[in-house]
């Protein structure tokens, strides 16, 4: 009886603190939300390499693609970043890398090279909200738009996401006048983003298609974005990724522009 | 006539049928294996381009009208072999203008590291630094003015050279040195595609009778060229990062701008010292470079031979709406001892001016998904007033075909200024290019 009893009132403590731990991660705090999300996206693990194919899709149906191998290093978790992106498609971007230092709060500072040329072009951090290589991506949806720029506030809390509405807090600094995100409870990945204009139409969507968990991170594997006005859709496909590489500061230098550091851009098979 | 006709007839032909039908070839990723095909092999690329370009105005000095036509064929093959990267690049092409084909090696390097910090690139290669965008102080690789002038491809206006470049990094500073055991000069304006100003003559010239055949420098060790530049990146203003260099040349002036005592055209020796600055400025970008270039008539007084400079540039770049970036440099040369050299020239009415100073502006605008790129770069010098204007719109149709069309227009208000010689060969011209 004492036995039963005993086991009665574990399973009741359980019950208890498990509850207490789904109450304590359902966040309520907007801001402490996209944090944890703006973490989950672009700072998984220290470093990282992915590869990276694009579909660009014209509303007249005409196609582009472009192929690359993204690497990334965080100098400050949340915070400072570098990225290099080394192009190998299509033929005429071949060769061209671009390099970013991202400093949240900051300009960055980016730089291109270009192979013909032998030209390390030195590009101003100016409109990070246009065109990443001709892509519906911006190149602030590659790199990540720095979460201080944004208000944030917590609209709604389903069962599998929170819904985050995101106002600029420098208006003309964005074409948007907000966006909202769904972000999975579970994951924090923002699985789905809608821009809106002035007049609260949704003019832009970007949605995560498939994602996989690689080293314990949640990781996407497949996006796209649709540009609702045009009617143009991007879909972005990522392979062979690995975190936690033990890249060098050296990597993100003008050395990587003109010697792209094969060591991290060769697959690991 | 008829033999005027003929390529540019060719040419249309070559456009109209070879071309529309890779306008929209284009097909999905489907089963394509995220290019694992290169990864043990050899990659292959490359282009077709053919362009044409025709005088604004006659140039009576010169027998063709056009001042571009060809039909341009690029291999690029690129292999790793370990860590040994091999790359090649090579065009034939026939040309319309001066009547043949011929074979042109743009790129034949073997690259490697030496030890964990630093790396050799040896063989044909095209060389670039420094901060001028369309402007080089410290750059003293080969430039192909002929290309430019004529509208070929951005890329073409660098020239190779059969280099070893070595570079080493280190924590806070980087080094490059360059040998270029042979000079190797710019393909500068000789007379034969367009025609030229000659102080020496007081008129304009062009080939046959006017060509410019220099004198070249004997192939011996200290006829070499040298180049060095030290390097690095600091935070001197905020949190961004600001690029910093000093530079090197010992060689000869690029263009042949010395006579010899046998009235022949030659490349006086030149040294050359300088730095640069680069960084975030406002929500642009800033740039400032200096050169000094020591000439061996040391004290100027020699007017066979060029002067000493001093050339500074500085620049800003800043997008100023979405897609629309302007960018403007301000530069100038000052020739130094200039008093020797007017006390010696006889009172030569050409001589150029003790300070030329000069203005540029870029305007680029991105359209249309980035498919549709406009730029205007223009040259303008109040001191020589003369300006040369490069308009360009480029079209992507798809990943393999592109049509670009611009124009390269010179005028001045003297015949015998920088610019201002080239008033005829002011041109249009036309590019389609097919990559694969």
């Amino acid at each position: 009886m004492s036995k039963f009893i005993g086991i009665k009132s574990l399973l009741i403590v359980m019950a208890v603190s498990a509850l207490n731990t789904v109450y304590a991660t359902e966040l309520t705090d907007a801001n402490a939300i996209v944090s944890k999300a703006n973490l989950v996206a672009y700072y998984a693990g220290n470093d990282g390499r992915s590869e990276a194919r694009m579909l660009i899709t014209d509303a007249q149906g005409r196609e582009q693609k472009r192929q690359f191998t993204i690497l990334r290093r965080d100098r400050e978790e949340g915070g400072e970043q570098d990225f290099l992106v080394v192009f190998s498609r299509p033929s005429d971007v071949r060769n061209t890398v671009f390099l970013v230092a991202k400093k949240p709060g900051g300009d960055d500072d980016r730089w291109l090279y270009l192979p013909g040329l032998d030209l390390v072009k030195r590009i101003s951090a100016g409109d990070k909200r246009t065109s990443f290589v001709g892509s519906h991506y911006f190149y602030e949806d590659v790199s990540g738009r720095s979460i201080t720029e944004d208000s944030h506030q917590l609209l709604e809390t389903s069962d599998k996401y929170y819904v985050i509405e995101n106002k600029p807090l420098d208006p003309n600094s964005a074409e948007f006048s907000r966006y909202i995100a769904w972000i999975n409870k579970a994951s924090f990945l923002p699985e789905k983003i809608e821009y809106q204009d002035e007049n609260d139409r949704v003019y832009r969507r970007v949605e995560v298609l498939a994602s996989e968990v690689i080293q314990g991170h949640e990781t996407v594997t497949k996006s796209q974005v649709s540009d609702l006005r045009s009617g143009g859709i991007t879909t972005l496909a990522f392979r062979f990724q690995h975190y936690d590489l033990g890249m060098d500061q050296a990597v993100f230098s003008e050395r990587s522009l003109r010697k792209p550091p094969r060591e991290w851009l060769q697959r690991d098979e | 006539m008829g033999a005027k006709i003929t390529p540019r007839y060719w040419l249309l032909i070559t456009i109209l049928c070879t071309f529309p039908r890779y306008l929209y070839a284009a097909d999905d990723w489907g089963d394509d294996a995220w290019g694992e095909e290169e990864k043990q092999g050899t990659a292959i690329h490359g282009f077709i381009e053919t362009a044409v370009g025709d005088r604004v105005s006659d140039d009576t000095l010169v027998d063709d009208e056009l001042s571009l036509a060809e039909v341009r064929a690029r291999l690029e093959a690129e292999t790793y072999q370990g860590a040994l990267r091999l790359s090649g690049k090579v065009d034939l092409y026939a040309d319309g203008v001066e009547r043949g084909f011929d074979i042109y090696l743009r790129e034949a390097v073997a690259e490697f590291s030496l030890t964990d910090n630093v790396d050799v690139r040896a063989g044909h290669q095209v060389l670039t630094w420094g901060t001028g965008d369309l402007l080089f102080l410290n750059d003293l690789f080969a430039k192909d003015w002929v290309s430019f002038f004529s509208g070929r491809d951005d890329e073409y206006l660098k020239a190779p050279s059969s280099s070893i470049k070595v570079s080493a990094y280190g924590e806070t500073a980087n080094i490059d040195f360059v040998w270029t055991p042979v000079f190797n000069s710019d393909n500068f304006i000789s007379g034969e595609r367009f025609s030229y100003f000659s102080p020496q003559a007081g008129t304009q010239m062009a080939a046959p009778r006017g060509k410019i055949v220099p004198d070249e420098p004997s192939e011996t060790f200290s006829h070499g060229e040298f180049s060095a530049r030290i390097y690095g990146r600091s935070h001197l203003l905020g949190r961004s990062s600001t690029e910093w260099a000093l530079y090197g040349y010992r060689g000869f002036w690029k263009q042949p701008n010395g006579i010899n005592s046998n009235n022949q055209a030659y490349f006086s020796p030149l040294t050359s010292l300088g730095a640069s600055l680069r960084t975030n400025v406002a929500s642009g970008i800033g740039h400032t470079e200096l050169a000094w270039y020591n000439s061996v008539d040391d004290d100027g007084s020699n007017p066979l031979i060029p002067n000493s400079q001093i050339r500074f540039l500085m620049g800003y770049e800043q997008e100023l709406v979405p897609k629309l970036t302007l960018g403007v440099q301000y530069y100038f040369e000052h020739i130094l001892d200039y008093d020797a050299l007017s006390a010696h020239d006889g009172g030569s009415i050409y001589r150029p001016d003790e300070h030329r100073e000069l203005w540029t502006m870029r305007l680029s605008y991105r359209a249309l998904q980035d498919n549709l790129t406009f730029n205007w770069f223009s040259f303008y010098s109040p001191t020589d007033q003369d300006y040369y204007h490069r308009p360009s719109v480029k079209y992507r149709f798809n990943d393999q075909v592109n049509l670009t069309l611009g124009g390269n227009v010179f005028g001045g208000k003297q015949k015998q200024t920088f610019f201002g010689q080239f008033e005829d060969a002011s041109n249009l011209y036309a590019r389609l290019r097919w990559s694969y």
